[in-house]
């Protein structure tokens, strides 16, 4: 079995539900985001780049773990706290991280966080208030992958909703995304939903050059040429 | 008068746990560091003392392995000075930790592909090591002195059969210590040059440069400390002794500007993509530190070669306080290109880079969730912390310094083999 995701950029909208709904499931703390969206080569997320010669574009560039097969992050850990479930999965177990960070400077895609102080306390919550995330902790034989108030000092990420698949749904990004952008399954099933969709697409990966053999594969966008916009006099 | 230096140590670890126990309250947000610039100024001064203390062990070693009689008379303070730099390294790593209560996960699950789990057993065995080092050379003057340091069993001999045991020990250690002392730097430089994704890194010449720097300040750390023992009344004596130190030192920082060049001119020549960006931060935004990087320890190596440089005992302590200077400059000038800005960039349409951004997990702190760059300076609360390992160390020196003549007899010119 190897969990994977197919992240179609033609379908992409750039609306960033993903991102959304994934910190609110899994109860990221401020200043973490497992997921995030950007517009390629934009400061403001949703404005095209480019030039009126050269025309204009706007591709959006979802990012959240890679789930790479030779993940650097799982070879770095000191204590095995990150490691490859049965799965296919790159997961954290938040019980036995010591926060040295390592897993951080080691990722080439940037998508592990850290917890620098008392989650609890950066979402301001308490006993009495409520708190946004999926309540109940999750077990990958024994191993805390996944609870709503995570340990101060802890490494975190995107975990393909762990609590979830374990009940047989899919991840709340692939759920969420209002454009079906997002396909999720078993890579090793020629049967899957994912393997069936990215069968004849052309696809590509990011960093494919280190090796890392991420299990994200991107569904290329379609046409980079654009139509000639024409603009009138004194535009 | 004499006492300074322990008060200094002692009082350098109180500050030090205070600031210590106030980051394990608060966690790591009491830094500066962010999911950008995930390590910063803990684990460059980690790198630092694991570069001195593998120096120092090298220079005592090599009193043995080459047979150099004039640095006998240093042979106590070098390994005295491994010890203790190696021990403050190891408090270095532990300060770093975000969960430090969950360390003894290190010991039950250790995982062997990481070379931060091979950096903590051959630093634990440079640790016994280099205490046995310390323990063999200071046998005799234990014997003379009467003062014990774990040795009640020598009573029972003579001083010539103690010096004896002191000798053979003594040089059996230095030849198996020499080794790990390249070891420890060598995996210590591996937790960084594995990493496929930092090409700043990832290159085999990273360890080769480390062990360069090692030598250098191990050396310049262990001609500070012997000008501060032997006392500004004997410096005479012990010139000769002290100059080839500085020479040494010397000509490891000629092999560091060796490997300087050739890193430079492959960046220059292969241009474009990675390499073009790495030479822009090394010029842009990191180039003031590296530019200052490269002064200090270009002007210690400069006058550790004249001979004018060499023979007067204020222009060592000076070389030898910017070669430390430089050398903690280098260590963090291996965060800075890499930190600085984020891993992941896409090239646009237009063809030029664009950096991705990344949650910067210190929205608190920066009022950004995002970022693409970020400039990190250590803040108030990293430097007090940092002082509990560097408190530590100056204990260690100021404590056996106390205690035992840390200083041989000058060789006499005749035994010298380098004359």
């Amino acid at each position: 079995m190897k969990l994977g995701m197919a992240i179609d950029l033609d379908r992409c909208i750039g609306c960033r539900t993903c991102m959304v709904v994934c910190k609110n499931h899994n109860a990221q703390p401020e200043g973490i985001w497992w997921n995030r969206v950007f517009t390629i080569g934009s400061d403001e997320h949703q404005v095209a780049t480019g030039t009126r010669g050269a025309g204009y574009e706007m591709a959006f560039m979802p990012v959240s773990c890679q789930h790479c097969e030779n993940a650097s992050c799982v070879k770095v850990c000191p204590t095995g706290a990150s490691y490859t479930a049965d799965d296919g999965t790159v997961l954290v177990d938040y019980e036995r991280c010591i926060g040295c960070r390592y897993c951080l400077a080691a990722c080439p895609y940037g998508v592990r966080q850290f917890n620098w102080e008392d989650p609890a306390k950066t979402k301001g919550v308490d006993e009495d208030r409520y708190c946004y995330g999926y309540p109940l902790d999750s077990l990958d034989k024994g191993r805390l992958v996944y609870t709503r108030d995570r340990p101060q000092g802890v490494a975190e990420k995107c975990t393909f909703c762990h609590q979830y698949r374990v009940e047989g749904e899919k991840p709340a990004c692939v759920r969420g995304c209002p454009a079906n952008a997002r396909i999720f399954g078993d890579l090793d099933d020629p049967t899957s939903d994912v393997s069936r969709y990215l069968d004849g697409r052309p696809t590509s990966r990011l960093r494919e050059e280190l090796g890392n053999d991420p299990k994200v594969l991107y569904v290329q966008a379609g046409a980079r040429q654009k139509p000639q916009l024409v603009y009138g006099e004194g535009m | 008068m004499k006492r300074i230096p322990l008060v200094i140590g002692l009082a350098a670890v109180v500050v030090g746990a205070a600031a210590w126990v106030y980051q394990l309250i608060g966690g790591l947000a009491v830094t500066n560091m962010s999911n950008l610039f995930s390590w910063g100024f803990y684990i460059g001064c980690f790198v630092f003392l694991v570069g001195v203390a593998a120096g120092g062990m090298i220079i005592s070693s090599s009193i043995y392995l080459f047979d150099v009689q004039r640095l006998k008379p240093f042979g106590k303070i070098a390994s005295l000075s491994a010890f203790a730099c190696i021990l403050a390294a190891g408090c270095m790593v532990i300060v770093d930790l975000g969960r430090a209560q969950n360390i003894v996960q290190m010991l039950i699950h250790p995982n062997f592909s990481s070379p931060l789990v091979w950096d903590i057993v051959v630093i634990t065995l440079y640790l016994v090591l280099t205490f046995l080092s310390v323990y063999f050379q200071l046998l005799p003057d234990c014997k003379r002195s009467g003062k014990r340091f774990f040795n009640r069993w020598i009573e029972k001999r003579t001083e010539a059969e103690i010096d004896a045991v002191s000798h053979r020990w003594s040089r059996i250690v230095a030849i198996v210590a020499l080794p790990v002392a390249v070891l420890i730097h060598t995996v210590t430089a591996l937790i960084f040059a594995t990493q496929n994704g930092h090409p700043w890194w990832h290159t085999a010449m990273l360890p080769a440069d480390f062990i360069a720097m090692a030598v250098a300040s191990g050396g310049a750390l262990v001609l500070l400390i012997a000008l501060a023992a032997i006392g500004r009344a004997h410096w005479r004596e012990h010139m000769a002794g002290l100059a080839t130190i500085a020479r040494i030192a010397a000509v490891a920082l000629a092999v560091h500007f060796f490997f300087v060049a050739v890193e430079l001119v492959l960046l220059a020549w292969t241009g474009g993509g990675e390499s073009a960006a790495l030479l822009q931060s090394l010029t842009g935004t990191c180039g003031i530190l590296y530019a200052l990087e490269i002064v200090l320890t270009a002007a210690a190596m400069a006058l550790f070669f004249t001979k004018a440089g060499t023979s007067r005992p204020t222009l060592l302590a000076t070389g030898s306080i910017i070669a430390l200077a430089g050398t903690l400059i280098h260590r963090l000038m291996l965060l800075y290109p890499e930190f600085a800005s984020s891993s992941l960039s896409f090239t646009t349409a237009t063809g030029t880079e664009w950096l991705y951004p990344l949650s910067t997990g210190r929205y608190l702190m920066t009022g950004q969730a995002f970022a693409s760059t970020y400039a990190y300076v250590p803040n108030i609360i990293e430097v007090a912390v940092v002082l509990l390992p560097f408190g530590i160390l100056l204990s260690v020196l100021a404590l056996i310094a106390e205690r035992y003549p840390m200083v041989g007899a000058p060789a006499s010119k005749a035994d010298s083999p380098l004359r």
